[in-house]
C-alpha cells in the first residue's frame, strides 16, 4: 500500500455536528443584529459599553461567529488534518452546553449584567469542552504543519478570551478583581486578534488553494505571519497591562507585518491558481483578507499617531468584527454548508447521473448581490458613524438586517436541495 | 461484395478509463480523468477484478470519500467487472501538469 492509502478515509465526520452549529450561529447572527439595530441611537452616540450592546456583541460574536468557527472546524479539522474527531458525543454535548452557555449569558449581560459571570461559567465549561475536545483530536496527526500552529495558536488565544471575559463578568458582579481597562483590551485582542485571524490564517492555506486549485505556490510567509502576528499580540498585550505606549506602537506595527507576510503569501497563491474565475464565495472571502490587512495598517496608523478617541477605536473594532471577522465567515459558509449538505445527501449518489455539482446548490447571482449589499450597508454604517447621522445608521442598519435575512434564506435553501 | 469487419473487442481497461470519465468531481465540476487523478488501472485477466490506483488534488481533500464512491459506483455499472479496489495514493503527488489541456481550458475559462 502506497503512504495516505486510507488517511483521506477515516476523516469522515457526521454533518449532523457541525450542522447544528451552523444552524444555530444563523439565528444568532440575526438576533444580534434585529438587537444592534434598537440600539441604533447609541450607536449614534459612539456608546459601545452598555448591556444591550454587549448583549448584542455576544449574540454575534460567540453565537453566530463561534458557533459557526465551530462547526466549520468540526468538519475542517478532519479533512485538513486527516484525523478522526476524538469524540462526536463529546461534541454533542459540548455544543448543548455551548449553546445553553451563549443564551444564558448574552441575555444575562443584556438584562442582569451582575449575574452574567452565571452564564459566563457555563460558556466557560462549553469553550473548555471545544478546546478539549480539538485538542484530543489535532493531537493525534502524524505530520504536524504550519496549518497546525496557526490553529494551535487560534485556540490558545481562545482560552486566554475566555478566562479575561470570565474575569471581565467576575468584576461587573463583584468588582473584586482591578485592572478592568486592561482585562478588557485583553479580552478583545485574544478574542478578535489572536483566536480569529491566526485561525484564519491557518485555514486560508488549506482553503485559498484547495478552491482556486492552485499548485506550486510559496509558503515561505507562514512562518513569520505566525511569530510576528504572536508577538505582537504579546507586545500589546503587556503595553495594555503597562501602559506604555511605544509597546502599544510596536505591538500593531508587529501584527501589521505579520498580516503582510500573510497577505504576500495569499497573492502568491492566487497568482499559481488553475481556476480563472474564483467563486464569488472565495471572492468574498479573499476581499475579506484585502480588508482585514488594510484594518490593520489603520490600527498601526492609529497607535502611530496616539489615537486616543475612543469612538473611532470603538468603530475600528466594529469594522474588524464586520469586514474581516463577518465577511471572512459569510464568504467561507457558502461553500462550508454547500459541502456539507451535499456530503449527506448526495455523497452515496457520486458517479450517478443529475448529481448536482456544489456550485449548483448556491445561487451564485444572487449571492453576488448579497456581497455587494453587505459592503454597502458596511460603507453606509461608517459613514453615518463618522458623521453621528442616526437616519443614516438606522437606514443601513435595517438595510444589513434584510440582507443578512436573505443571506440566511438562500443557506436555509440549500438544505431543501 | 460487401466486406465485412469483425467489431474488436474492447477491453476491460479501456471501459474503466471511459468510464472513469464520467466520474465528476463535484467541487470542479470537472470529471477525474481530465483532472489527472487517475494513475493507473489494473485489471485481472481471470477474474476481471480492477484496481484503480489514484490520487486527489489535495491529501486533505473534503471529497475525498465522496470522489472514491463515486468511482466504484460507476465501475460497478460495467458489465462483466469483478471486484473494484481504490488504491489511492499522494507518492507522486498530483500537479496541474497531470490534467488534459481540454481540463486547462475549461478552468481558465
Amino acid at each position: 500500500m502506497m503512504p495516505g492509502m486510507g488517511m483521506a478515509q477515516k476523516s469522515s465526520t457526521d454533518v449532523r455536528l457541525p450542522l447544528a452549529f451552523v444552524v444555530s450561529g444563523l439565528v444568532a447572527f440575526l438576533l444580534a443584529q434585529s438587537i444592534l439595530l434598537s440600539q441604533t441611537s447609541a450607536l449614534a452616540s459612539h456608546v459601545f459599553r452598555i448591556p444591550t450592546v454587549w448583549m448584542a456583541a455576544h449574540f454575534l460574536l460567540l453565537g453566530f461567529v463561534i458557533m459557526i468557527v465551530m462547526g466549520a472546524m468540526y468538519q475542517l479539522v478532519p479533512v485538513a488534518f486527516l484525523v478522526k474527531v476524538w469524540s462526536q458525543k463529546f461534541g454533542v454535548i459540548q455544543y448543548a452546553v455551548t449553546v445553553i452557555g451563549i443564551i444564558l449569558f448574552s441575555l444575562l449581560l443584556g438584562f442582569a449584567p451582575a449575574q452574567a459571570y452565571v452564564g459566563a461559567v457555563v460558556i466557560v465549561i462549553g469553550i473548555l469542552m471545544f478546546l478539549f475536545q480539538m485538542f484530543l483530536t489535532i493531537k493525534t496527526q502524524e505530520n504536524k504543519t504550519m496549518i497546525t500552529t496557526f490553529v494551535l495558536g487560534a485556540l490558545i488565544s481562545l482560552f486566554f478570551a475566555i478566562i479575561a471575559g470570565f474575569f471581565l463578568a467576575w468584576n461587573i458582579g463583584f468588582g473584586e478583581i482591578l485592572a478592568h481597562q486592561p482585562l478588557f483590551m485583553s479580552h478583545l485582542l485574544f478574542g478578535l486578534a489572536g483566536w480569529f485571524t491566526l485561525l484564519i490564517f491557518g485555514f486560508s492555506y488549506q482553503l485559498i488553494p484547495m478552491f482556486s486549485l492552485s499548485h506550486g505556490f510559496s509558503m515561505k510567509g507562514a512562518k513569520p505571519a505566525f511569530i510576528l502576528y504572536v508577538f505582537g499580540l504579546v507586545t500589546l498585550i503587556l503595553s495594555f497591562w503597562s501602559g506604555a505606549s511605544i509597546l502599544k506602537i510596536i505591538g500593531f506595527a508587529l501584527l501589521f507585518v505579520g498580516f503582510s507576510a500573510f497577505f504576500v503569501d495569499v497573492r502568491d497563491i492566487l497568482k499559481n491558481r488553475m481556476r480563472r474565475k474564483l467563486d464569488k464565495p472565495l471572492s468574498f472571502s479573499v476581499l475579506a483578507v484585502a480588508l482585514g490587512y488594510s484594518i490593520h495598517f489603520i490600527a498601526f496608523a492609529f497607535a502611530v499617531f496616539n489615537v486616543t478617541d475612543v469612538a473611532a477605536w470603538s468603530w475600528l473594532v466594529f469594522v474588524f468584527i464586520f469586514c474581516w471577522i463577518i465577511f471572512s465567515i459569510l464568504g467561507y459558509l457558502c461553500k462550508i454548508v454547500p459541502f456539507l449538505w451535499w456530503t449527506h445527501k448526495y455523497s452515496d449518489q457520486m458517479g450517478q447521473p443529475n448529481v448536482p455539482t456544489l456550485a449548483q446548490l448556491v445561487p451564485e447571482k444572487i449571492v453576488r448581490v448579497l456581497y455587494i449589499v453587505f459592503l454597502i450597508s458596511l460603507a453606509g454604517l461608517l459613514v453615518g458613524a463618522i458623521f453621528s447621522n442616526f437616519i443614516m445608521l438606522l437606514i443601513f442598519q435595517i438595510l444589513l438586517l434584510v440582507n443578512s435575512i436573505v443571506y440566511v434564506g438562500v443557506i436555509i435553501r440549500i438544505f431543501r436541495l | 461484395m460487401t466486406e465485412t469487419y469483425e467489431i474488436p473487442t474492447v477491453s476491460m481497461v479501456s471501459r474503466v478509463r471511459a468510464a472513469l470519465h464520467e466520474v465528476i468531481d463535484p467541487e470542479l465540476g470537472v470529471n477525474i480523468g481530465d483532472l489527472g487523478l487517475i494513475y493507473a488501472v489494473f485489471v485481472d485477466d481471470d477474474t476481471n477484478d480492477v484496481t484503480v490506483r489514484m490520487t486527489l488534488t489535495t491529501p486533505g481533500c473534503p471529497m475525498s470519500d465522496s470522489i472514491q464512491k463515486g468511482v466504484k459506483f460507476r465501475l460497478s455499472m460495467i458489465e462483466g467487472i469483478g471486484e473494484v479496489t481504490i488504491d489511492l495514493v499522494f507518492d507522486p503527488r498530483w500537479n496541474p501538469g497531470k490534467m488534459s489541456e481540454r481540463c486547462k481550458a475549461k478552468l481558465w475559462r
